[in-house]
C-alpha cells in the first residue's frame, strides 16, 4: 500500500525521541543507536513525499535541543544525510536488501563524520574510535527492517 | 505486488515540491546561520530554554520505565535490610553529631579570630541536592543534566560538588533543569591549591579518559604523585577547600619547560545519583561580582592572572 497518511512517520520520530531521551549512561551510552536518524532515513528511503529534508532538518534540531550542543550541528548533518537518501532513493529501491543496508550504513557514518567536523570547528576535542559504535548499532538495528516485512519500498519481504 | 518505487504512482510530474538541491541548500544555509549564531553570538539561550522546557514531559516519559523500576525495588525491600540500616544510619548520624558540634565550636572560635585579625569572614553557603535526570545525550562532552533548574533558583556558574569533592559546575540552566559541566570537561577550569604546600594553580579537564590536567606550570613545580589538590576558593564560586583531584602522574621531559601533570577527578564523577548545588558566596571580594552568569570560558580567562602568580 501506499503510504499517505504523516501520521505514523511523526508517531514513530516521537517515539524515536522517547528512546533517544532515555537515560542512558555509560557503556550503554557509548553503543547507543541513532533511533531518531534510522526512523528518519527509513521514511525518507521509503516516501520522500513525507518526510525528506525539511523534516530531517528539523528532527536535527531536536536532537541538537536535547544532545545540549551547538544549534544547529546535527541539523545540517541530518539535512546532508537525508539529501543523499533522497537523491539516491529511486535507485536504491531497486537494490536488494543487503546493497540497502550496505547504502544505508555509508550514511550512518557519513552523519557521524560530519557532526565530527563540525564540532572540531567549534572546539571539541577527538574522540577515540567508539565514537562510531553508533553507527555500527544503528545498523545492527536496521537489520530489523531487513528481517521484518516493514521493507523500504512498501513490498513485504518475502524474497 | 510488484510495485517498485511508490513515487511511480505519481500521476503529475512535478509533485516532488523543490528539488533535493534547493532545499539542501535552504536548510543548509539556515543551519550555518544557527550555527554562527550560537557559537558567537549567544542569542539563543532562550530560544533553547523555551524548547527545552516543552521538551520537559517527554524527558519525564522517558525517565518514568527506570523510575518505576527504582520505586518497586526499594518498595520490596525486606525489612531486615531496612531495619539494618537504619541501625547503620543512626550511628553514622551520631557520629556526624559528635563531629559537627566540635566543627561549630571551631567554626565559632575560627569567625572570632578572623574578626580579630579583621580578615574577611568566610560564610557557610547553603546547598541544594539535586538528582541527576541523566548523563548528557552526548557520551564525548562530560555534562550531566539535573532535576533542578531555574524555576528552583539555580543560576548558571553555580559550583556543583558530592560527598567527596567538586563534581562540576552549573554552566546551563532550563526552567526545570540545568546542565552541570564536569570538571573533567575540556572547558572547564578550576583554581585549585595543593593541600601539602598550598602552590596555587589551575586545573584543566582533559577531555578524555576523565582526567584532570594541570597545564603550564614550570618543571621544576614542587607536586609531586599523590598530592591532594583542593579548591583555593580565591575565584569566588567554589567554596574553599573541597576536594578536587589527586595527582596520578608528574612527568617533566628535557625537551619541555612545561611539567606534565595528570590528576585523577576525588568526586565519584561517573556513578552518583545525587548531588549538591553549592550557591555563590556573597562578594566579598571585588572581583567575584563580574563571576555571575559568565560562561566558562570567559571566567578562565578571569582566573588566568592566578595561574601567572603561582608560577612565580
Amino acid at each position: 500500500m501506499r503510504t499517505t497518511s504523516l501520521k505514523p512517520v511523526y508517531f514513530s520520530l516521537l517515539a524515536a525521541l522517547v528512546l533517544q531521551m532515555l537515560p542512558w549512561s555509560g557503556i550503554a551510552l557509548v553503543m547507543r543507536p541513532e533511533f531518531i536518524l534510522l526512523t528518519l532515513l527509513y521514511w525518507t528511503l521509503r516516501a520522500p513525499h513525507l518526510c525528506n529534508i525539511g523534516t530531517a532538518w528539523f528532527a536535527g534540531l531536536v536532537v541538537d535541543l536535547i544532545t545540549g550542543g551547538l544549534f544547529g550541528q546535527y541539523a545540517l548533518a541530518f539535512a546532508l544525510t537525508a539529501f543523499f537518501a533522497v537523491t539516491y532513493q529511486r535507485r536504491l529501491a531497486l537494490f536488494n536488501i543487503w546493497q540497502q543496508a550496505g547504502y544505508v550504513f555509508l550514511l550512518l557514518i557519513f552523519t557521524q563524520v560530519t557532526v565530527l567536523i563540525l564540532k572540531l570547528f567549534s572546539g571539541g576535542e577527538v574522540p577515540g574510535w567508539e565514537y562510531f559504535f553508533p553507527s555500527i548499532s544503528g545498523i545492527l538495528l536496521w537489520q530489523f527492517v531487513i528481517f521484518s516485512r516493514i521493507n523500504i519500498d512498501g513490498r513485504t519481504n518475502q524474497a | 505486488m510488484a510495485r517498485a518505487i511508490e513515487s511511480q504512482h505519481h500521476t503529475g510530474f512535478f509533485v516532488r515540491g523543490p528539488s533535493a538541491t534547493a532545499r539542501l541548500f535552504f536548510f543548509a544555509v539556515l543551519s550555518l546561520v544557527l550555527i554562527a549564531t550560537d557559537a558567537r553570538l549567544h542569542y539563543l539561550v532562550e530560544v533553547r530554554q523555551g524548547f527545552i522546557a516543552l521538551l520537559h514531559p517527554l524527558q519525564v516519559i522517558a525517565n518514568a520505565p527506570l523510575r518505576l523500576i527504582d520505586d518497586s525495588s526499594q518498595y520490596l525491600h525486606t525489612q531486615t535490610t531496612v531495619v539494618k540500616e537504619n541501625i547503620q544510619l543512626k550511628t553514622q548520624a551520631l557520629e556526624h553529631a559528635a563531629e559537627l558540634q566540635r566543627f561549630q565550636a571551631l567554626e565559632v572560635e575560627n569567625e572570632r579570630l578572623r574578626s580579630l585579625l579583621g580578615a574577611a569572614l568566610i560564610s557557610s553557603q547553603p546547598a541544594r541536592l539535586a538528582e541527576i535526570l541523566h548523563m548528557g545525550r552526548d557520551p564525548f562532552s562530560h555534562k550531566i543534566v539535573v532535576n533542578l533548574g531555574s524555576r528552583q533558583g539555580v543560576v548558571a556558574g553555580q559550583a556543583a560538588i558530592d560527598e567527596t569533592g567538586v563534581v562540576g559546575q552549573v554552566t546551563r540552566v532550563y526552567p526545570f533543569s540545568s546542565e552541570v559541566t564536569l570538571v573533567t570537561d575540556k572547558e572547564l577550569a578550576v583554581p585549585v591549591q595543593v593541600a601539602r604546600n598550598g602552590l596555587r594553580a589551575i586545573a584543566f579537564g582533559s577531555g578524555r579518559d576523565a582526567t584532570i590536567e594541570m597545564p603550564s606550570l614550570p618543571a621544576n613545580v614542587d607536586i609531586r604523585k599523590g598530592d591532594k589538590l583542593i579548591t583555593s576558593g580565591i575565584d569566588g564560586i567554589y567554596p574553599a577547600g573541597l576536594a578536587v583531584a589527586e595527582v596520578v602522574m608528574v612527568d617533566t621531559t628535557p625537551d619541555s619547560p612545561f611539567a606534565h601533570i595528570v590528576c585523577k577527578p576525588l568526586a565519584g564523577i561517573e556513578n552518583h545519583r545525587q548531588l549538591l548545588i553549592v550557591s555563590i558566596p556573597k562578594a566579598e571580594l571585588p572581583a567575584s561580582t563580574s563571576t555571575l552568569n559568565t560562561s566558562t570560558s570567559e571566567r578562565s580567562k578571569k582566573v588566568a592572572p592566578t595561574k601567572r602568580h603561582a608560577n612565580n
